[in-house]
């Protein structure tokens, strides 16, 4: 169906200040919108209260309001602008709530407007979870054991199941505030008190918690005509019991069978076509390592962190297309901006291998607890790029700013053998480097894997960098031989670098393929990283520029973006 | 492909506190200011929540770290005409050096500008030649020379490392015990490794950022904080246009802004703190970024000069003059605008919420309307400090601060509060006539401040930070007592006595504007 003809403006309600759960993502999320939607020839009016934000800047909206994000003040801007319709699904979780509450105020009515997109009805069975239950049930996909407290004397069926441990939930509340894994009966009291008051709804979830299994994400998409679409699919380095916001996460997943993968994506379709979502949504599930059983753990009805990711991921706008499907397009009327010959139906496809580290505020939070847990601290992410999960791995490292450049930090060869298996065991904002040294001091994927519940694949992938990140060390010196032949040959040309010194310039490209910073290797060769540079150039061990183009080169991408890999060929 | 070549704008890689989303907001300006004046403007970040990370905001986007290697390796490939690191924070503005010494060319103001304005030495020299005040100190690199300085420029002193960015390790002492223990636990000094003592000036912090192209100098406006200095400028609530400052001072201020702009050879943006001496009303230069600062958008918004565009434009060799801008400061068209940050302190526990040198808010809102007062209300609003205009209220006190909260205390119980305090704080209270009940200390019993926080029946706790340690360690659990049950803190007076003008606005049925962000910067909304 063509754009609703009814809808000529619009008011958007964006996401409002930075804080932990709910960071930028929300404004390129929201200028993007703006951008979707005045294509199409509708005004839009605007309603943010930070100003740090393109989508605030006067050119991306026809009207910006500059004013708090409080019932009253978007009362008075419908009353005064009169759209015929609000867009909530792009202002992350503080949008929703309160276009949920000018829903509640009875505003809609009174203005004779209405919310675009995901209807209201849909929202609330996503996010509450008693209704969500219910209709996982009636579709067959199942949900974790959880009971739903609204005070804490209800606790007794869920103390009696004998399950444990159980993780708490809270209902509406950004990034899982105030949830956490209990153990027993006391920490179960403590942890839901502490749920109940922070939840808007005063409502929390007491639940089986899967300790161990995988966590994956399906970046979904539906239209109002019913088409819904894969984006991607992401795999969490972390098992259960790690908020996503604070996990390491790999897109696409990749220690998931092609039979799991389409169990997932299969639930996934099946579960947003359930509750009738029209845009952008998450589903989180939780797949047990050992058999091909599942549960289905959260669905966000909005575009998310994780959209955001999913987009940059695979060049897929999710924002773009979630707002022209909220004024009634279908996904196969929706071009594909990167490329302009496909269409948004059109499935994203990789060939690479995208990789995110959080990015944790411990360096200003000295005294802070490093321990990550259901409650995301992280303040902001990096993502990197390249043709495998190695040298991606690598990069998103150096990309972080906290003074690490490969596989170890400061901290890790000071811990004694016990101090270093509990840092293997307890997630925290450093384990990756634990994880590293326990295989530098010869620990066996099978322990730390019993440790972390980390999946033996990736923890293969650490254990191969360590295993090069040796053999650096021990060869590393020949690098400085060869800089220094290179000096004195520059004016009488002899016999090549490569035939002399084969092995270390195989050695060289290798470390570099798999994502090692000059300078990590020429610390080890006991050389100034221009020298290396210089050695590297010289030997013709330079990066290429790869598109993503969101078609693996299918076809022509006409805006794309590019990351660096030492592979041959250029695009 | 454009015919006058390629310009990398360097990003600000993950957000952080301290670099924030408005780094990537500027490095996004000046790629379409780039695009718009015929380069091709390419991109180099890594942070995938961003604008700047978009498909379509550049020419050509490099999704790749921002480390000296990572960077050369692009530019090697695409042979820009030069890079920009005035955009993306620290991040960017740090590898100017290496990229300089690697032969790039840096537009905007060069690498000497920029180690002319970080190098404590060669900058101090420049403020001495320039007959600029600053506040009296040293760089120190040991215990001794340290507790000798202070001494001499008489406690309290800030002290933090040298070159280290975002107030990390930055403290307030007030004793010599305390900067022992500084030195001794929170800081590794050697003479690689310095420290800078600098005398604490109690007065205004006042903030500014000026444009420049080498000849003319504009200040799009000044910014007066609400906090007095000693809590970190991006942890402060600030006003636009300023509310108290004398026109002497604003004078001080713009010459002051001017000059060092022309010295140290600006070309695109540079940001200067200042504190104005409540006893002299001297303005003293606190701290020179020369880069754009965090406060670059919210200035823009309130402005109306887009300044990003405009400095884009003067470090690419269109004059400020051409651009129709002249010297000096940019009158104010009518509007006032509020700046407040917001924490995550939820998120983070074991993490004390009072407010001091080190950086610990995570964004910002602003509240505009056509009087101090709303615009004030609406920033508190909007940053979550959603006070009622009555109910019960919490004092704790510090002894050195008793005196000044008095009138602050007392508006608050005339205006309908109940007041609630410790004993020392209650006494001291009840003595000047203000009804108060006292509230047992944590120690003291088991129905106490913190139960009490928890019983829902309150609705505001105005905490003052205390020098004495033991003190110190209940406050924190108060404190965090009052995050976990979501009752807004104020540690600082000042913005206690910003809150109480507000809400006795909001008691007197003040009219909010409603308007939008164009209708205010051009005066177009009536008071």
């Amino acid at each position: 169906m063509p754009k609703d003809p009814s809808i000529k403006k619009v008011l958007l309600i964006g996401s409002g200040p930075i804080i932990i759960g709910q960071a930028a993502e929300f404004d390129y999320a929201g200028a993007q919108a703006c951008r979707s939607l005045r294509e199409e020839g509708i005004e839009v009016v605007l309603i943010n209260s930070n100003p740090a934000t393109i989508m605030t800047d006067v050119e991306m909206a026809d009207r910006v309001y500059i004013e708090p994000l409080s019932v009253e003040f978007v009362e008075r801007i419908v009353a005064k602008e009169r759209p015929d319709g609000i867009v909530a699904t792009l202002g992350g979780q503080t949008g929703l709530n309160l276009a949920t509450q000018v829903a509640e105020a009875g505003i809609l009515e009174r203005y004779n407007t209405r919310l675009l997109g995901t209807p209201l009805r849909a929202i609330r069975q996503a996010e509450d979870r008693e209704e969500f239950r219910t209709l996982m049930r009636e579709i067959g996909e199942p949900v974790p054991e959880s009971w739903i407290i609204t005070d804490e004397s209800q606790l007794g069926d869920a103390i009696a199941s004998g399950i444990w441990p159980l993780i708490v939930r809270p209902a509406y509340t950004l990034g899982g505030t105030g949830g956490g894994i209990a153990r027993n009966v006391d920490e179960l009291l403590t942890i839901t008190r502490s749920g109940l008051a922070l939840s808007m709804r005063h409502q929390v979830m007491v639940e089986r918690y899967l300790s161990g299994w995988k966590e994956v994400e399906y970046e979904v998409m539906r239209d109002a005509n019913d088409t819904a679409i894969t984006v991607c699919n992401m795999e969490n380095f972390d098992p259960m019991g790690v908020h996503t916001g604070d996990s390491i996460v790999i897109a696409p997943s990749q220690t998931l069978s092609d039979k799991e993968y389409q169990m997932l994506r299969t639930a996934s379709l099946k579960i947003i076509r359930s509750l009738g979502i029209e845009g952008g949504c998450n589903v989180q599930l939780s797949l047990d390592p050992h058999s091909f059983a599942y549960y289905v753990i959260e669905v966000n009805p909005r575009v998310s962190r994780s959209s955001a990711l999913a987009s940059k991921a695979t060049g897929y706008p999710i924002a773009r297309v979630s707002a022209k499907i909220a004024i009634g397009l279908h996904l196969d009327e929706i071009e594909n901006a990167v490329t302009r010959k496909t269409l948004a139906c059109f499935e994203p496809a990789l060939d690479y291998c995208v990789l995110k580290i959080p990015r944790w505020p411990f360096d200003k939070f000295v005294g802070a607890d490093r321990r990550i847990t259901t409650q995301m601290k992280a303040t902001g992410e990096v993502m990197a790029i390249d043709r495998a999960f190695e040298p991606a791995l690598m990069k998103a490292i150096r990309s972080l700013e906290v003074g690490i450049y490969g596989l170890a930090n400061k901290t890790g060869h000071t811990l004694s053998d016990m101090e270093l298996e509990e840092a293997i065991r307890v997630p925290h904002d450093e384990r990756l480097w634990s994880i590293t040294e326990g295989f530098r001091r010869g620990m066996m994927v099978e322990e730390i894997n019993a440790l972390s519940n980390v999946d033996p694949w990736f923890l293969r992938k650490l254990e191969g960098l360590v295993n090069l990140e040796t053999r650096l060390k021990v060869n590393a010196p020949a690098f400085k031989q060869m800089s220094k032949a290179l000096e004195s040959e520059e004016e009488e040309a002899q016999e090549p670098l490569e035939e002399r010194f084969g092995s270390a310039v195989r050695l060289l490209r290798e470390a570099k393929r798999m994502g090692f910073a000059d300078r990590t290797v020429s610390e080890f060769a006991g050389m100034s990283e221009g020298k290396l540079r210089k050695l590297r150039k010289h030997l013709g061990i330079v990066p290429v520029y790869k598109m993503v183009d969101t078609c693996a080169a299918e076809f022509e991408a006409l805006t794309p973006y590019y990351y660096s890999c030492y592979d041959t060929e250029d695009e | 492909m454009s015919d006058k070549g390629k310009v990398i704008v360097i990003g600000s890689g993950p957000i952080r506190i301290g670099q924030g989303i408005e780094f990537d907001y500027s490095c996004v300006h000046c790629v379409w200011t780039l695009r718009e004046l015929g380069y091709e403007a390419i991109i180099i970040n890594n942070n995938p929540e961003t604008v700047s990370t978009d498909f379509d905001t550049s020419d050509r986007l490099f999704f790749e770290p921002l480390t000296v290697e990572d960077v050369m390796n692009i530019i090697d490939r695409e042979e820009p005409e030069g890079v920009i690191v005035q955009f993306g924070g620290q991040t960017a503005i740090n590898l100017a050096k290496p990229l300089h010494e690697a032969g790039v060319r840096i537009f905007g103001s060069s690498y000497d500008s920029i180690d002319l304005a970080e190098d404590r030495d060669r900058f101090d020299n420049v403020l001495r030649a320039l007959n600029v005040a600053k506040p009296q100190g040293r760089a120190v690199t040991n215990e001794k020379d340290a507790l000798i300085v202070a001494e001499e420029i008489s406690y309290p002193v800030l002290v933090r490392p040298s070159y280290v960015l975002g107030g990390r390790a930055m403290e307030l002492v007030y004793s010599r015990a305390d900067l022992e223990r500084y030195m001794t636990y929170v800081v590794d000094v050697s003479p690689k490794a310095p420290i800078l003592i600098d005398k604490y000036i109690i007065g205004k912090e006042v903030e500014v950022d000026v444009i420049s192209d080498g000849v003319d100098c504009l200040l799009p406006g000044i910014m007066e904080h609400i906090e007095r200095a000693g809590v970190h400028s991006g942890d402060s609530m600030a006003v636009y246009p300023p509310q108290t400052l004398s026109q002497d001072v604003i004078d001080q201020i713009v010459r002051v802004a001017t000059s060092l702009a022309l010295r140290l050879e600006v070309r695109g943006l540079m940001n200067i703190q200042f504190v104005v001496d409540h006893e002299t009303n001297t303005a003293m230069v606190l701290e020179v970024n020369p880069r754009a600062s965090r406060t670059v958008p919210y200035l823009s918004k309130v402005t109306g000069i887009p300044m990003v565009k405009v400095a884009t434009r003067a470090m690419m060799g269109v004059s400020l003059k051409e651009q129709g801008y002249t010297s000096g400061l940019h009158p104010n068209q009518g509007s006032i605008a509020v700046k407040a940050p917001v924490f995550s302190f939820l998120k983070l526990t074991q993490v004390d919420i009072g407010l001091g040198p080190e950086m610990k808010s995570t964004g910002e809102i602003m509240g505009v309307d056509t009087k101090y007062p709303l615009a004030l209300y609406k920033a508190m609003l909007a940053s979550g400090i959603d006070v009622p205009t009555g109910g019960n209220l919490i004092a704790t006190i510090a002894d050195p601060d008793k005196a000044e909260a008095v009138p602050i205390i007392r508006g608050f119980q005339e205006m309908g509060f109940h007041i609630y305090a410790t004993a020392g704080t209650a006494s001291y209270l009840t003595q000047r006539g203000i009804p108060v009940t006292t509230v047992h200390k944590l120690h003291e019993a088991n129905e106490n401040i913190t139960s009490l926080i928890r019983s829902g029946k309150i609705s505001l706790l105005i905490n003052t930070l205390s020098t004495d340690k033991r003190i110190e360690r209940e406050a924190i659990q108060i404190r965090r007592a009052s995050v976990e049950a979501g009752v807004p803190c104020l540690t600082s007076l000042d913005t206690a006595k910003a809150l109480l003008l507000s809400l006795a606005t909001r008691k007197k049925g003040a009219n909010f504007a409603l308007a939008t962000i164009d209708e205010y910067m051009e005066g177009r909304v009536m008071a």
